[in-house]
C-alpha cells in the first residue's frame, strides 16, 4: 500500500485557503463558441446579440488555474485520474465585464471501492464580478487511487 | 410492502440522483417498489427532509446510511443524531465491532453490504480477520453485483444463517428499484423498519434481469 499522507491533517491545513487568483475578461465569441459547441440552442447563450446575451452555465469550468493544488501541497502517490467537474450557477456571466477568480481547496476526502483506497481532492474556484458579487463556484475533482498489488 | 433498501442521492460524492426524479422513475415507469431508503456514503443526512415527497408521490422515503469498515461497506438502519455522535461516520477504516456495538446500543441495525465485492464486500475479508460477531442480516440482492457478487453473497449467507435484505445500490436514477425487500407489514418510519429488520419476516427479492 501507498505511503498515503494523513487526510484530518491535510484537511487542517489546506481547506479553504485562497491559493490562486486571477482577473480576467471573457468575449462574447468564447461564450457563444462554447455555448455552440455544447449543443446549446437558446439565443441568449449562442446569439451575442441577444439582449440577454450570457456565458452558458457551465462555462466556468474552462477557467484555468496558475495552479491546480497550494503550492507546498503533499504529492499523494498512486493512480491520479480527473473524477468530474460541478458548476453552481448564482448570477449571470456576461463578456467582457471583470471577472476574478479565487481557488481554494474546498474538500479532501478518502473513500473505499472495488478498485482499493481513494483519496479525493476538491478544488472550488469562485468567480466574482467588479463588485465582488459572486457569480459561480465550479469545482474541479481529482481522484488518486491505491496502486493494483498485482 | 416492498422497499429498495440500499439508494444513493446527490448526497453521496458519487450519487447522481435527485430524490425527486427516484419518485418520478418510480412512477413513471411503475417500478414495483413502495419506497426506498436513502443510505448515502460515510454521512447521515440529519438536515433532509423528503416527506412533502413522499406523500406527493404516494412513496415511504426513508434515511440510513452506509459506512466503511475494514469488512467492506455497512448499511446502517435506524440512524438517529445520538448514533452519528458514537463514531465518525466518515471514516473509512471503522471497526465493524464497534458499528455493531454503537448499532445495538442506538436500537439501529447494521447490514453488511454487496458482501461478496471484492476489496469492499465482507467475504473478501474473512480470510484476514475472521467471521465477525454480531452479524445477523447480510445484503444478498445488490443491484450494482458484477459477474458472481451475489452468488458469493448467498453463499456466505446460507453457511453462516445470514437472514438476507435486497437494495439496489441505485447511483442514477433508472436503477432505483433494481433490487428490493418484500416485508410482510407496512412500514412508514426508520423506527418500523428497524423494528421489521429486528424480526425474521422479510424476503430479498430482484428484479434484475442479467
Amino acid at each position: 500500500m501507498e505511503d498515503w499522507p494523513d487526510i484530518d491533517e491535510l484537511r487542517e491545513r489546506f481547506l479553504n485557503h485562497v491559493f490562486d487568483e486571477q482577473t480576467f475578461s471573457i468575449s462574447a465569441d468564447s461564450c457563444a463558441g462554447f455555448a455552440v459547441a455544447c449543443g446549446e440552442l437558446a439565443p441568449c447563450f449562442t446569439d451575442p446579440e441577444h439582449p440577454d446575451f450570457q456565458a452558458p452555465p457551465t462555462f466556468p469550468s474552462t477557467f484555468r488555474t496558475h495552479h491546480h493544488r497550494p503550492p507546498d501541497f503533499p504529492q499523494i502517490l498512486g493512480l491520479g485520474m480527473d473524477a468530474g467537474k460541478a458548476v453552481h450557477s448564482y448570477k449571470p456571466i456576461r463578456p467582457e465585464q471583470e471577472l476574478t477568480t479565487k481557488t481554494h481547496l474546498h474538500d479532501v476526502y478518502q473513500k473505499t471501492g472495488r478498485s482499493g483506497r481513494m483519496i479525493f481532492v476538491v478544488s472550488r474556484m469562485e468567480v466574482f464580478d467588479a463588485h465582488g458579487e459572486l457569480l459561480a463556484a465550479a469545482d474541479a475533482r481529482q481522484v488518486v487511487r491505491e496502486r493494483p498489488t498485482s | 410492502m416492498i422497499l429498495d433498501l440500499h439508494a444513493h442521492s446527490i448526497k453521496s460524492d458519487d450519487g447522481r440522483a435527485k430524490v425527486q426524479n427516484y419518485c418520478q422513475w418510480i412512477r413513471a415507469r411503475e417500478i414495483p417498489v413502495d419506497g426506498f431508503v436513502l443510505t448515502e456514503h460515510r454521512q447521515f443526512d440529519l438536515e433532509s427532509d423528503y416527506s412533502a415527497l413522499a406523500e406527493e408521490f404516494g412513496l415511504c422515503i426513508l434515511k440510513g446510511s452506509e459506512v466503511e469498515t475494514e469488512y467492506g461497506h455497512v448499511l446502517v438502519f435506524g440512524v438517529t443524531k445520538a448514533l452519528t455522535e458514537e463514531f465518525d461516520f466518515s471514516d473509512i477504516h471503522l471497526p465493524l465491532a464497534r458499528v455493531i456495538e454503537a448499532c445495538a446500543k442506538h436500537n439501529a441495525v447494521p447490514v453488511p453490504c454487496h458482501p461478496g465485492r471484492r476489496r469492499v464486500g465482507m467475504t473478501a475479508h474473512i480470510e484476514e480477520y475472521g467471521i465477525p460477531e454480531g452479524v445477523r442480516i447480510v445484503e444478498i440482492y445488490n443491484g450494482g453485483s458484477r459477474g458472481d457478487e451475489d452468488a458469493i453473497a448467498q453463499t456466505m449467507a446460507t453457511e453462516q444463517s445470514y437472514l438476507g435484505i435486497g437494495g439496489s445500490d441505485a447511483h442514477i436514477v433508472s436503477h432505483i428499484g433494481r433490487c428490493a425487500t418484500r416485508f410482510p407489514a407496512p412500514i412508514a418510519s426508520e423506527g418500523e423498519l428497524v423494528e421489521a429488520l429486528q424480526g425474521d419476516q422479510f424476503e430479498a427479492i430482484t428484479y434484475r434481469e442479467d
